[in-house]
């Protein structure tokens, strides 16, 4: 089983997208477990990481929903393999570096489980659109599940035991993958991050921690693992989520209806761009694919076209291109090519209307 | 990924009374009401003043965060390690470590004690404290509901919940 087999496969971020989800793209769960008396991953010697992966490997292979998924072991991949995994969000570049790491994925993708990265255990699920508590379900009952099999460390006063303090108490880190193209465009974004990590989330880039915020997506987490229920954490970033949602559509109507014909002007002049050109760095055509994006949501393109986008934005990424390409290429190279992906996949998408939403 | 000291890099939170970077976190509940205050380490020590807590929380943070010379006899991780990572070497270290540690968690986290899920057949206490605050929650929406039969029920199971905690 390759990684460009997980790429070609259907899967839950390229093709679940439907109409409901114009601002939130994804919902993530994460939970962050470890073997009871094993040292964590940054400290364990080679034999004892061998040991832990085999371990958890062996475990995830007897639950239902890891049935015909995939194990990927990170030193028999290719740098290139690494990185589009990491570009997929299936793993981080924290385990893509090391040469122990492993990742358990789900036939559907729904499901990937990090082995030795920063602790033993990293359960992630994530689901396209917005489904906290779907979500959240689904990563208990696979905490359930494992629970039998491998004996977890937990404290009763400090709850499941971390590698780093800031994950130990429920391990959970629960996320959103936001697109806020109407509070850049009108300048609020700065104000909206403020309020959010003053209030305990952290906002992010599109693929994570130090990364910017490419094509107007960020990434939206509790910080507080400790002292918080699980259904507290999710409740607050439920609500917050539902206050950006709705903050952000009031910031598109507003520039819609303010700038009127300036509006379209702005999203045409982008789909004219990634139509014609031939070299297209990444962060250029991902802030162009944002407007497109705003374009379908509006309604100033038909709402079916908005998965095509979507699907750009995963596929323009540096390693992606490579991989499509058949190996490396230079920076010059990718940009040739993601400008040949984009001028074909949008050759038929017709001229902008004015907004309808 | 995850690290308290990228956390904090990446999303610096200013001060409440000054345009410095907070390194200083509190948090205050007050009849079931959250209120949390970031202050930077100058006006920690001299801005707090009406408030006692601030000033031992500055101490705490000036003061080494983890005292010299702490081994874990599980796995041989020393208090140097941890300055160095900023992660912990396994989890019996947590009891090593875990006084020590106390300063830096109520600044990362707010709060030092677990409330949540435990694995099955394990601390019981963990899971009441889980149990309790659902309920809650629920005899909120039961009464919202006009549900009362329900809210009594619930109200009796929170009596029973806090009887058991308060024993334990």
């Amino acid at each position: 089983m390759s990684v460009q087999d997980i790429l070609s496969a259907e899967n839950e971020l390229t093709h679940m997208l439907g109409a409901q989800q114009a601002v939130v793209l994804s919902t993530r769960i994460r939970l962050a477990r470890n073997l009871d008396g094993m040292p964590f991953p940054g400290w364990a010697k080679a034999p004892q990481r061998k040991e832990i992966a085999e371990r958890c490997v062996e475990a995830l292979n007897q639950l239902p929903k890891f049935r015909r998924g995939h194990v990927l072991r990170m030193g028999e991949l290719t740098d290139l393999d690494r990185a589009v995994l990491v570009e997929r969000h299936l793993v981080s570049k924290e385990l893509a570096s090391g040469k122990f790491g492993a990742a358990v994925i789900s036939k559907d993708q729904t499901c990937s489980v990090m082995i030795n990265e920063e602790d033993h255990l990293r359960i992630q699920v994530v689901k396209a659109g917005w489904h906290l508590r779907g979500t959240w379900n689904i990563a208990e009952q696979l905490d359930d599940a494992l629970g039998p099999n491998l004996k977890f460390a937990f404290s009763e006063k400090l709850g499941y035991l971390t590698a780093c303090p800031t994950n130990v108490g429920t391990g959970l880190r629960a996320s959103a993958m936001v697109h806020l193209p109407g509070l850049c465009l009108a300048g609020h974004m700065e104000k909206v991050s403020r309020a959010l990590s003053q209030d305990g989330l952290a906002v992010r880039g599109w693929l994570g921690e130090g990364t910017e915020a490419a094509g107007n997506i960020f990434q939206i987490s509790n910080q507080q693992t400790l002292g918080l229920s699980e259904d507290a954490i999710l409740r607050h970033l439920g609500g917050w989520i539902k206050n950006v949602v709705e903050q952000e559509w009031n910031a598109r109507r507003k520039l819609a209806t303010e700038e009127g014909d300036k509006f379209v002007d702005r999203l045409s002049r982008s789909l004219g761009v990634l139509r014609y050109a031939r070299l297209l760095t990444s962060a250029e055509s991902m802030n162009m694919l944002s407007h497109l994006r705003l374009a379908c949501d509006m309604g100033c393109l038909p709402e079916e076209r908005r998965h095509i986008v979507d699907r750009l934005m995963i596929e323009g990424q540096p390693a992606h291109v490579q991989m499509r390409q058949g190996g490396e290429l230079d920076s010059d190279g990718r940009d040739l090519r993601r400008a040949s992906v984009v001028r074909e996949a949008l050759r038929d998408f017709p001229e902008l209307g004015p907004p309808t939403a | 990924m995850g690290c308290f000291l990228c956390l904090e890099m990446s999303q610096p939170l200013k001060c409440s009374l000054c345009e410095e970077a907070a390194t200083v976190h509190l948090s205050q509940v007050v009849q079931g009401k959250v209120t949390k205050v970031h202050l930077c380490e100058a006006c920690a020590q001299k801005g707090g003043a009406t408030d006692p807590a601030i000033f031992q929380l500055a101490d705490a943070l000036t003061a080494p965060a983890v005292a010299p010379s702490l081994t874990c006899p599980h796995c041989g991780f020393t208090d140097i390690d941890f300055r160095k990572r900023g992660r912990l070497g396994c989890p019996d270290c947590w009891k090593t470590f875990g006084d020590a540690l106390g300063g830096l968690l109520v600044k990362v986290q707010h709060e030092a004690t677990h409330v949540g899920r435990a694995p099955a057949g394990v601390a019981p206490v963990g899971q009441m404290r889980h149990r309790l605050d659902a309920a809650r929650s629920e005899m909120e929406v039961a009464i919202a509901a006009e549900d009362f039969e329900g809210a009594a029920r619930l109200r009796d199971e929170i009596a029973q919940l806090e009887l058991q905690l308060r024993n334990s």
